[in-house]
């Protein structure tokens, strides 16, 4: 008997365990366990550990949490970075929308220092060759643009129309060797044709020796060329050379207009009603 | 008595684990049974009464803590180290797929055990329709880790195994 139990020993455990649980289990189904030795006790000695153990699943539940955090800050920050590139793109394009504002207003403030009729344009193009300063207006001879009309802005002359299309026209600048604008000496009243160079600069033509003209003398127009309006801003004396001989002094000029920095301009005067087609 | 000692405490380590941080991992309601791992280890490798028993108050354990109802998982477990004491016997090979296979087959066993008493004790409407996925993505799970549980409970038994032969 002994030996038989010896030998099934863990069968037996088995099976009287089974029946335990067997027990237990109908026991506290219908009602009849109303105490259980076990479970309290059992429940005391984890409850410690439990609530160590939960605590620290409450620490890793944090630190999963802070880095989802982190990770939506990561996503956030991108979603900014988007949105902050397009902000830059509209400021950048609200920005130019407000300097061609500032533009057309300082023209339009200028208008009627000028001849009435004037019409507002827009360069579009500068000159394809090196041997000539000149560029192209958005507007021609369908706005009343013809050839031989002023173009200035309000800092000053820019040039004159020299050819007009429908829709385009085209500026010789006064920087271009072949222009010319009869200019006076603001402060003495000296005349002189302020033309271009093919040396790149700027020139105040046939000055008699005898004028007095000095670096930083403002040059306007005189008016008498018919083309420009009178008292509008040509440029600045930057050197006078009366050493070589002649009749003449050399002065040279600082225009008062960059034609790479313009891009709105006013066109003016009568220019030339035969030659406003093409 | 070593030996029991240590696998008691790991046996309520894991209870423990299993109400806390195992609820950490991803699995969705799905709690790894690493009880049920240790049950099947102790019906493989260390078939005793102490065993038996462990298996019997682990289930316990667990039904003290989260079941219903007392005795469900102590029935279940005590089925399960039965089960596998009993097969254990024709079980000639021993390498981690059996391992998994085993522990596989008996969460099996003991999900139809739960759903069986469940049955009989606690009425359910959908029971066995719901029970089911619950049984198999068990299985699954403990059969994956079983291979790793089983080397360390493998590691920890020759460990106590060399200490004591010295001693004795």
């Amino acid at each position: 008997m002994l030996a038989f139990l010896r030998k099934n020993q863990v069968l037996l455990s088995s099976g009287f365990c089974l029946l335990l649980s067997l027990y237990i289990l109908t026991a506290a189904a219908r009602g009849h366990l109303k105490q259980d030795p076990v479970g309290p006790v059992l429940l005391w000695l984890m409850r410690p550990l439990q609530i160590t153990a939960q605590a620290a699943t409450g620490w890793i539940k944090e630190i999963d949490q802070r880095y989802a955090t982190v990770a939506g800050f990561r996503t956030e920050n991108e979603r900014l970075r988007k949105r902050i590139q397009e902000l830059e793109v509209e400021r950048s394009r609200l920005l130019e929308a407000d300097a061609t504002n500032r533009h057309l207003q300082k023209l339009l403030e200028f208008r009627p220092h000028l001849p009435s009729g004037s019409i507002t344009a827009s360069i579009i193009g500068n000159s394809a060759s090196s041997w000539f300063q000149s560029c192209l207006l958005d507007k021609g001879s369908a706005d009343g643009i013809r050839k031989g009309m002023a173009v200035v802005t309000p800092l000053g002359v820019v040039g004159q129309v020299v050819s007009a299309t429908g829709h385009s026209a085209k500026v010789l600048l006064i920087i271009d060797a072949n222009s010319g604008v009869d200019v006076l000496v603001q402060r003495t009243r000296a005349r002189g044709i302020v033309s271009g160079s093919l040396e790149n600069v700027t020139i105040m033509k046939y000055v008699k020796r005898s004028e007095d003209i000095q670096e930083g003398d403002r040059l306007i127009t005189s008016g008498l060329d018919a083309v420009f309006p009178k008292g509008l801003m040509v440029g600045t004396v930057v050197k006078v050379n009366k050493q070589n001989l002649g009749l003449f002094q050399h002065v040279e000029v600082m225009p008062a207009v960059s034609s790479a920095q313009i891009e709105e301009v006013l066109v003016v005067g009568g220019g030339e009603p035969d030659q406003a087609k093409h | 008595m070593k030996l029991s000692l240590l696998f008691f405490t790991v046996g309520m380590l894991l209870v423990l684990l299993q109400t806390t941080f195992f609820h950490l991992l991803p699995l969705g309601p799905i709690v790894p049974d690493l009880i049920l791992v240790l049950c099947v280890y102790w019906g493989l490798y260390y078939p005793n009464v102490a065993a038996a028993l462990g298996a019997f108050a682990l289930g316990y354990s667990v039904d003290v803590v989260s079941s219903p109802i007392l005795g469900l998982n102590a029935f279940a477990m005590s089925l399960v180290f039965l089960a596998v004491y009993l097969s254990s016997r024709s079980i000639w090979l021993h390498n981690p797929l059996i391992s998994a296979i085993v522990v596989f087959l008996a969460s099996l066993v003991k999900g139809a055990a739960l759903v069986l008493v469940w049955a009989v004790f606690l009425s359910m409407d959908g029971l066995w329709t719901g029970a089911a996925r619950y049984i198999i993505m068990e299985a699954l799970v403990a059969a994956l880790l079983a291979p790793f549980v089983f080397a360390l409970l493998r590691r920890g038994q020759s460990y106590l195994e060399r200490i004591r032969v010295p001693a004795e």
